[in-house]
C-alpha cells in the first residue's frame, strides 16, 4: 500500500502525462486531418475520366470504383499503331462501347474481363520496358482518387450541324432515323428529322440494351464510329479522343460558321399562333403573328423552343391542364417568365444584358403587365391591309407582319429632351450636378436600336423615358424626380426613398449594373464644395 | 475526513431533489418578449451600401468621438476586416463574396432582449421602449461580462482607463431619436442603405423588397428572429455567413437561455444551508448518541466481567483453601496413623 504522499505524487504525474498526451495527440489529429483534406485536393483535372461502375448492377461494391483515363489509353495505343479494336469489338458494322465484349455478362465473368485484360496488357508493356498502368488491385481501385473530372457536356448547335450536313453532302439519313416498333427496325423518315435527344434521353432505359439507348451511348456509338470510319478513309473528321469534344479549351477551337444557311425541313416563315383547339373552334384571344424565320436566326438550336418535338406548340401543350395535371398548359408555355423556352421568359432573360439591365433590373419581375404591352403580341388585325389573293384572317395577319416591323424600326424619337439638367436642390457638401440628360438619352436610344427586341417593345417614343421616370404614365414631359421623392422615411410611403437617395440609388445603381465604372465615385458627378455647410446639428 | 459512499450519495440526492421544488421563474424571460410595440429600428440594406464610410464620420461627429487614426475618406481601411473600437461605435467592412463585393455596417444590434443587459449585475444597461439599448457608465464596475455575453462581439472596453471603467457602443443616438431626429448614420447615408422607422414597419419594407426583387435578395431578414430579434435588421444578396454574420445563433433570446439556471439560485441559497445543516446536525447527534450508548455498554460489560472474575477468584481461592485444609488434614491423619503404628 503506497503511503499518502507518494500516492499523491504518482497521481499528479499521471494526470500531467494524460493531459500532455491528449493535447499533443489532439494537435496531431488536427494536423493529420488537414493533411487528409490536402490530400483530397485534386491534383489533376481531366475530361476523359471513365468510372467503371458496371459492377454496381450486381449489388454492393467490394472495392471502390476504378478510374480509367480513356484518352491516355487512346494515345498510348496510337503510339503502338493500334486502334480502337484493341479493346472494342465490332457488331453490325458498329463498334461496341463495352470493353472486350458485346453483351453484358455475369459478375464473375465481368470481373475477369476487366482485371485479366487490363493487367495482361500492362504486364506485357512492363515486360517490354515501357511505362504501364497498374497491375495491383488498389492501384486501380484507389481509396481517394486525386483526379477530378473536367468534362463539359457536348452538344450540336446550328453551326456544327451545318458542317456535318455539308460533309454528308446533304444526306440526312446518315444520322437521322425513326424506329419502327412493329418490325423493330430503324428507318429514315424524310421531313421528320429532329434532334437525337427527342428519343435518346439523358438517363437510359432499364438497361442500355432496351429499345431506346441513352444519349451518351447513342452519341458515342454514332459519332465516334462515323469519325473513325471517315478517318480511315483519310478524310478530315471530328475528334476521336474524349478531350476533343469534352474539354473546354478544345470546344472553343471548334470552327464556328457565322451565318448558317437555313436548312429546309418544311418549317414556316411566319406563323399565326392562335388558341383555337383542333376541332376548329373559334380562337379565344387575339392571334399572335410570329416571325419564325427571324427567331431561327436568334437561337443556336431549335431545342431552345422545341423542347420535345418540332411540331407546333399546341400539339403538346393543351389549353387546359385540369384533367391531366402533368402537362404544361399553353399559357404557361408562352408566358412563364422564369423559363427561357417561353416567349416571355426568353425576352425577359434578354433584359439581363448589360445594355438593358440599367433600367430593367429595377423593374420588378412580379409586376402586372399593362394591356398595351400584351397588345404588342396579341395584335388587333388591321382591316385595311387585306390582300387580293386571300381573304382569310390568317393570311391577312401574315402579310401585315412585315409591315408592322417597318413601322417600329428606325429612329422614331422626335421628342426633345433637355440637354442638361442642373440638380441643385441638395447643394451642401458638393456642388450642383450637371446632368447630361440628352447625351445619356441618345446613348440609350442608340443601344436600344441595336436590338430588334428592344426596338419592337420600345414602340412608343416615350417608352424609354419610363426607365428613369418610373411609376408614371409615359409622357413627353414626365415629372421631375423631386415631384414625388421628398423627405426620406415618410410613413405614408414606406418604400419610397427620399430625394437624395433616389438620385443615388437610380444613378449609381444603373452605373453599377451597366458596368460604367467611370461614374462610381462621389466627385465624378459633383465636385466638392469649398465651403461645406454642416448638415447635422 | 472520511465519509461513506452511502452518506455522500444521500447528501447529494437531497440537495439535488430540493432544487426541483420550485415554481417556474415567471420572469419576463420565460415568455417570449416581442419588443415594445412602437420601438424603432434600422433596416440595413446591404445591396445598397457602397462603403463610402459617411456613416462612420457622422457617428464620430454626433457622439463627439476622438478623431480617427486614418481619415474617413480613406477607403484603404476597408482592405482589412475591422471591429468596433472605443473610438468607433460603428464601422463598415468590405466582403468579397461569390456574387459581388458587399459592404456591411457593423454596430450594436440593439437586441429586443439584450444579452449584455442580462449579464450585467449592476444594471448598467437598459432596453428603452424606443428600442435603443443604452448604457450608464456611472455604475459600471468594469467586469466586462457584457463583452463575453454579446453574441455579436460588439461592446468595447477602454482598457487604458482601468479605474474609470467604460464600455463603448452604439446608443442608436437615443438623445436624438427621443427628440424626433434621425440617428447620425441614418441621416447622412447618401444611398439610404439605412432606413429608420418602427421595427414592425421595417419588417414590412424588407419583405416587400424581397418580394419585388427575388433575384436580388436572399429570402431572409437577418435580425428578425435571431437571438430573439434585434432592432437592426439586415438584407443581403448573398448568404449571410459569407459576410461574417453568424447563422448559428438560434431564435432564443440570451436571457431566456440562463433563466432556468438563475431561477434556481434563490432556492439554492435559501434552502441548501438549512437543509444540509439540518441533515448534518441530525447525523452528528445520532453519532453522539451511538457513541454514548457504546460507552455505557462497554462499562456495563466491564463491570460484569469484573464481578465474574472476582467471583471466580474467590471460588478458586476457597477451593484452594479447602484443598489445603484437606491436604493438611490428610497429612495430619497420615502422621497420626504413622505415629499410631509406631
Amino acid at each position: 500500500m503506497l503511503k499518502g504522499k507518494s500516492l499523491r505524487l504518482g497521481a499528479g504525474i499521471s494526470v500531467a502525462i494524460v493531459i500532455f498526451l491528449v493535447g499533443f495527440m489532439g494537435a496531431f489529429k488536427v494536423r493529420a486531418l488537414s493533411k487528409v483534406s490536402d490530400d483530397t485536393q485534386p491534383s489533376m483535372f481531366r475530361p476523359d475520366i471513365i468510372t467503371f461502375d458496371n459492377m454496381a448492377a450486381f449489388g454492393k461494391l467490394e472495392k471502390t470504383k476504378a478510374i480509367f483515363l480513356h484518352d491516355q489509353h487512346t494515345d498510348a495505343l496510337d503510339k503502338k499503331n493500334k486502334d480502337c479494336t484493341a479493346c472494342h469489338k465490332t457488331e453490325n458494322g458498329r463498334m461496341s462501347q463495352k470493353f472486350m465484349r458485346l453483351k453484358d455478362v455475369t459478375r464473375e465473368e465481368l470481373t475477369k474481363i476487366y482485371c485479366d485484360n487490363c493487367t495482361q496488357c500492362h504486364t506485357e508493356m512492363m515486360a517490354s520496358g515501357e511505362k504501364a498502368g497498374p497491375v495491383k488491385c488498389d492501384e486501380c481501385h484507389k481509396e481517394r482518387p486525386l483526379i477530378q473530372s473536367s468534362r463539359v457536356p457536348m452538344g450540336f448547335d446550328k453551326s456544327l450541324h451545318f458542317r456535318h450536313y455539308r460533309a454528308q453532302k446533304n444526306k440526312c439519313d446518315r444520322c437521322h432515323h425513326e424506329y419502327d416498333q412493329k418490325n423493330q427496325k430503324l428507318f429514315y423518315a424524310k421531313g421528320k428529322e429532329g434532334t437525337c435527344r427527342y428519343c435518346h434521353k439523358e438517363k437510359p432505359g432499364k438497361d442500355d440494351t432496351e429499345k431506346v439507348i441513352s444519349m451518351r451511348f447513342a452519341s458515342h456509338l454514332a459519332c465516334i464510329d462515323c469519325h473513325q470510319k471517315t478517318r480511315a478513309q483519310h478524310m478530315d473528321a471530328g475528334p476521336l479522343r474524349c478531350a476533343g469534344c469534352h474539354d473546354q479549351k478544345e470546344q472553343r477551337k471548334i470552327e464556328k460558321i457565322d451565318h448558317v444557311p437555313r436548312i429546309k425541313r418544311g418549317q414556316p416563315d411566319n406563323v399565326i399562333i392562335k388558341t383555337g383547339d383542333k376541332k376548329g373552334k373559334e380562337p379565344r384571344m387575339m392571334r399572335v403573328p410570329f416571325d419564325h424565320k427571324a427567331h431561327e436566326e436568334y437561337n443556336d438550336t431549335c431545342r431552345v423552343c422545341h423542347l420535345a418535338s418540332l411540331k407546333a406548340c399546341n400539339s403538346c401543350h393543351p389549353l387546359t391542364t385540369v384533367n391531366n395535371g402533368k402537362d404544361i398548359s399553353l399559357e404557361t408555355a408562352f408566358h412563364k417568365l422564369e423559363h427561357k423556352s417561353s416567349c416571355m421568359g426568353c425576352h425577359e432573360s434578354k433584359k439581363e444584358d448589360k445594355n438593358c439591365a440599367g433600367c430593367h433590373a429595377f423593374i420588378e419581375k412580379t409586376r402586372n403587365q399593362e394591356s398595351s404591352t400584351c397588345l404588342r403580341c396579341h395584335m388587333v388585325p388591321l382591316p385595311e391591309r387585306t390582300g387580293v389573293l386571300s381573304t382569310s384572317k390568317a393570311a391577312k395577319m401574315a402579310r401585315m407582319m412585315p409591315q408592322i416591323w417597318q413601322e417600329t424600326f428606325g429612329s422614331i424619337y422626335k421628342i426633345t429632351v433637355p440637354k442638361k439638367v442642373i440638380i441643385k436642390n441638395l447643394v451642401n457638401l458638393y456642388e450642383p450636378v450637371e446632368f447630361p440628360h440628352r447625351k445619356i438619352f441618345n446613348t440609350l436610344v442608340k443601344q436600344a436600336n441595336t436590338s430588334k427586341l428592344a426596338q419592337y417593345f420600345h414602340y412608343n417614343e416615350t417608352t424609354l423615358c419610363i426607365g428613369c421616370h418610373h411609376n408614371t404614365p409615359s409622357a413627353g414631359k414626365p415629372p421631375r424626380c423631386e415631384n414625388c421623392h421628398a423627405k426620406p422615411f415618410d410613413k405614408n410611403y414606406l418604400l419610397r426613398p427620399g430625394i437624395r437617395a433616389s438620385y443615388h440609388q437610380q444613378c449609381i445603381g444603373c452605373h453599377q449594373i451597366m458596368g460604367i465604372d467611370k461614374y462610381l465615385s462621389c466627385t465624378a458627378c459633383h465636385k466638392e464644395r469649398k465651403q461645406k455647410i454642416a448638415k447635422i446639428e | 475526513m472520511s465519509i461513506s459512499r452511502r452518506k455522500f450519495l444521500g447528501w447529494v440526492g437531497a440537495a439535488g431533489l430540493s432544487t426541483t421544488l420550485r415554481r417556474p421563474a415567471h420572469a419576463a424571460t420565460s415568455k417570449h418578449f416581442k419588443g415594445y410595440p412602437d420601438s424603432f429600428g434600422v433596416l440595413h440594406d446591404m445591396e445598397l451600401c457602397v462603403g463610402c464610410r459617411k456613416c462612420e464620420e457622422a457617428c464620430n461627429r454626433v457622439n463627439n468621438l476622438p478623431p480617427p487614426d486614418k481619415p474617413f475618406d480613406d477607403l484603404s481601411v476597408l482592405d482589412k476586416e475591422r471591429r468596433t473600437t472605443p473610438k468607433a461605435f460603428t464601422i463598415v467592412n468590405r466582403y468579397t463574396t461569390s456574387k459581388n463585393t458587399i459592404y456591411r455596417k457593423i454596430q450594436c444590434n440593439h437586441c429586443l432582449e439584450p444579452a449584455c443587459a442580462s449579464a450585467c449585475f449592476v444594471k448598467a444597461y437598459t432596453k428603452t421602449k424606443e428600442g435603443a439599448v443604452i448604457y450608464d457608465e456611472s455604475v459600471c464596475v468594469g467586469c466586462r461580462l457584457c463583452m463575453i455575453a454579446c453574441p455579436f462581439g460588439i461592446p468595447t472596453y477602454e482598457y487604458e482607463k482601468a479605474l474609470e471603467p467604460r464600455i463603448r457602443k452604439s446608443t442608436l443616438c437615443y438623445p436624438r431619436i427621443i427628440k424626433g431626429l434621425l440617428p447620425g448614420c441614418v441621416e447622412v447615408c447618401p444611398m439610404e442603405a439605412l432606413t429608420f422607422g418602427k421595427r414592425k414597419d421595417l419588417i414590412k419594407i424588407a419583405r416587400e423588397r424581397i418580394r419585388r426583387y427575388p433575384d436580388r435578395y436572399v429570402d431572409h431578414i437577418y435580425g428578425e428572429h435571431e437571438m430573439g430579434g434585434t432592432a437592426y435588421l439586415y438584407l443581403s444578396g448573398v448568404p449571410f455567413k459569407e459576410l461574417g454574420m453568424r447563422e448559428d445563433l438560434g431564435v432564443t433570446p440570451a436571457p431566456e437561455l440562463t433563466a432556468a439556471a438563475l431561477g434556481a439560485v434563490p432556492m439554492v441559497i435559501g434552502l441548501w444551508p438549512i437543509l444540509l445543516t439540518g441533515i448534518y446536525a441530525i447525523t452528528k447527534r445520532n453519532k453522539k448518541i451511538a457513541m454514548l450508548e457504546k460507552k455505557a455498554a462497554i462499562a456495563d460489560a466491564l463491570e460484569k466481567a469484573g464481578e465474574e472474575a472476582r467471583l471466580k477468584l474467590s471460588e478458586v481461592l476457597a477451593k484452594d483453601d479447602k484443598d489445603k485444609e484437606r491436604a493438611i488434614d490428610e497429612a495430619v491423619k497420615a502422621a497420626l496413623e504413622d505415629a499410631a503404628k509406631n
